[in-house]
């Protein structure tokens, strides 16, 4: 584990943010996430405008994007990230309660990373966020211009 | 429903009829205006060949059957050449000076006689040409009551100007009436026609009536001659003509308004119907969009109480006592239950939802595929597996696979406590459909609750005897039933079960599915 990327995580529940940062919290992975509450906050956050304007400059090593989401949803938030050429190498990882093979499609075609579907039971939970916090903010080689920080 | 009123002959002979005015009238222009040149032809020889034998010279009713038969058999654009025709040829043959295109200066009404009459007879049969075309097929479709007795009639119509024209002839041979008596109950004719066309019934009967008196009028008036014998025949004649077209008018009037009224009724019903489509995609995009939320929705607080029930656990397990800690872990166990019906309710919903792709599917490979499968988790238990060769079905190859997943993990399932487990799988080759069979000698069941296996959630037996959520065979039911096939079950308690499951055989389901709107 030589050096962590920072995590965007993107979700409206502030239960499942909860116990989002609580499981990566184990790994000591919570401290490098930044909460999303909606899709606007995303955009925000990636274009460093409104309550991110004074945030550090770079990209997120990975960003796990709800698909339900309140103002810009999910894939609105994906299809603006594709399609612009300072953000589009950021990785996207789909965190969503949804199994619907639309969604999946949609996904996808937008150039998703990896789609993970919410497990109810909270131990598979806990493992899946777990497993996707450490392979892409450390086992995962990031493209240039992400944040990066010495642990 | 119309072939079951009518022999076979009589179908056949109209749909040989139909096709043969249909092909004329469709077929390539050479054949239709070469058919047209042909009428004229005969017309002319024939009016040729009564000047040459000395019969009085009267051309207009010959060239006029010709414009009729080339109207109502080939056509619009054939008609107005047979017009041409008819006039040249009448130019040439038949006014003065004889053999050329001119005409002398006394001749000059009767060409333009000739053709007002030529024209006229074109545009009317080109008109009723045109509404039997349209009527005709379409009533034969609906099976009206009038249809028949209509269709009849409308067979005799081009009989009409041919038999006036028949009389005609005969009459000037006899040498007894002038052109003006018989271009009178032409005349009568068509106007009885042109009512038929503008006005009701009523309406006809009533022009037909006064074109009735005119032509009496005008023969009883006429002088010397009015109640001579030729002169009493040619009105019969005129009668006739007049009487035949206003029945024929009134039935296709009559014909009509049913017509119209079984078209408005379509119409209506057939708003009714894009009306109840509609709403059917309106409800099942509701449906479909409820779904979504229930997977999206409804699973987001169950995870919440999983979550926060494993936390509190985790956080005070300790300070708990015995009783609070076998709360939390009842309240996990139903989450995670709830969690499975909602993903058991989900999957159920997306097979009624899915598009079946069909092909052809060996049943042999499925069931080997599913043995192979459920033998990994049954590794220690001895089961008998005794299968029998199974055919290739039409179907959706992953849709078949489940079911026969799930009816053989079922047998699996039910025959635990069996020391040897025997489970077979067989069919039955019926003449347009397959049935197939999985038997097992497991837990089987009392057949008064045979209806309630197939229900989505229902169970037979308690959740400690087997697990399970009770959506299998509902999944299989509504999988089988997509194919066209049907399902139903045979058991006694603790003496097993069967489960048969009918698909149509592949030419048939081909068939089947080829024919489904």
């Amino acid at each position: 584990m030589s050096e962590l990327g920072r995590v965007l995580l993107v979700e409206d529940d502030p239960r499942d943010v909860e116990l989002s940062l609580t499981a990566l919290e184990e790994y000591h992975l919570a401290n490098e996430v930044v909460v999303a509450r909606d899709g606007e906050k995303a955009l925000d956050y990636l274009y460093c405008r409104g309550e991110f304007s004074t945030r550090s400059n770079g990209n997120p090593a990975v960003m796990l994007l709800d698909l339900k989401l309140p103002k810009v949803d999910g894939l609105e938030v994906l299809q603006q990230i594709r399609s612009d050429e300072r953000l589009k190498l950021i990785p996207v990882v789909v965190l969503t309660s949804s199994h619907e093979e639309k969604d999946l499609i949609r996904s996808y075609k937008l150039g998703v990373n990896a789609y993970v579907v919410k497990p109810v039971n909270f131990h598979e939970f806990v493992n899946a966020i777990k497993e996707l916090g450490v392979f892409w903010a450390v086992i995962n080689q990031p493209p240039p211009g992400s944040m990066k920080k010495a642990p | 429903m119309t072939h079951l009123a009518e022999g076979p002959t009589r179908v056949a002979l109209r749909r040989s009829l139909a096709r043969w005015n249909l092909e004329l009238e469709t077929g390539r222009p050479p054949i239709r205006y070469g058919f047209s040149v042909v009428c004229v032809a005969v017309a002319l020889g024939a009016a040729l060949a009564c000047r040459r034998y000395g019969f009085r010279p009267e051309e207009l009713p010959l060239f006029d059957l010709a414009i009729v038969v080339a109207t109502w058999y080939a056509g619009v654009g054939p008609s107005v050449l047979a017009v041409v025709l008819s006039a040249a040829c009448f130019d040439y043959f038949f006014t003065e000076p004889l053999y050329s295109f001119e005409v002398s200066t006394e001749d000059l009404p009767r060409f333009f006689v000739f053709i007002a009459f030529a024209a006229i007879t074109a545009w009317f049969m080109g008109a009723l040409r045109a509404t039997s075309t349209v009527s005709l097929p379409a009533r034969s479709d609906l099976n009206l009551p009038e249809q028949a007795r209509a269709a009849w009639y409308s067979r005799l119509l081009p009989l009409v100007p041919l038999a006036t024209a028949l009389c005609a002839g005969a009459i000037f041979v006899a040498d007894t009436v002038t052109t003006t008596d018989i271009a009178f109950s032409t005349l009568y004719a068509v106007v009885v026609l042109m009512a038929a066309r503008f006005c009701s019934a009523e309406g006809i009967i009533r022009v037909a009536v006064g074109c009735v008196a005119l032509t009496g009028l005008s023969y009883y008036m006429s002088p010397p001659g009015g109640l001579e014998f030729a002169g009493i025949v040619n009105t019969g004649i005129g009668l006739a003509a007049i009487g035949l077209v206003t029945l024929l008018a009134v039935q296709q009037k009559t014909a009509e308004a049913s017509l119209q009224e079984r078209v408005s009724e379509i119409r209506k019903l057939n708003q009714e119907l894009s009306k109840r489509a509609r709403e059917l995609e309106m409800s099942n995009n509701e449906l479909e969009s409820f779904a979504y939320s229930v997977s999206h929705d409804l699973r987001a607080p169950l995870r919440h109480v999983d979550g926060y029930s494993e936390l509190l656990q985790k956080h005070a397990s300790s300070s708990l006592d015995e009783k609070s800690r076998r709360y939390i872990q009842t309240i996990l166990e139903s989450s995670r239950r709830m969690g499975k019906l909602i993903d058991d309710l989900l999957g159920f919903s997306r097979i009624g939802r899915a598009e079946t792709k069909k092909t052809l599917v060996s049943l042999d490979q499925l069931v080997k595929e599913a043995v192979a499968e459920i033998g990994q988790d049954t590794s220690e238990r001895d089961i008998v597996w005794k299968i029998d060769p199974l055919p290739v079905c039409y179907g959706d190859r992953s849709m078949l696979r489940l079911v026969i997943v799930n009816l053989l993990s079922n047998a699996v399932k039910f025959t635990r406590m069996r020391a040897q487990a025997e489970i077979e799988i067989g069919c039955v080759d019926g003449e347009h459909e397959v049935e197939v069979f999985v038997k097992d000698n497991g837990a089987g069941f009392d057949m008064q609750y045979a209806n309630k296996l197939f229900g989505v959630f229902q169970r037979l037996h308690l959740p400690e005897q087997f697990e399970g959520t009770g959506i299998g065979l509902a999944t299989v039911r509504r999988i089988i039933h997509r194919h066209g096939g049907e399902v139903r079950a045979e058991g006694r308690v603790d003496q097993g079960a069967t489960f048969y499951f009918s698909l149509p055989k592949a030419q048939d389901a081909a068939e089947r599915t080829a024919n489904r709107p």
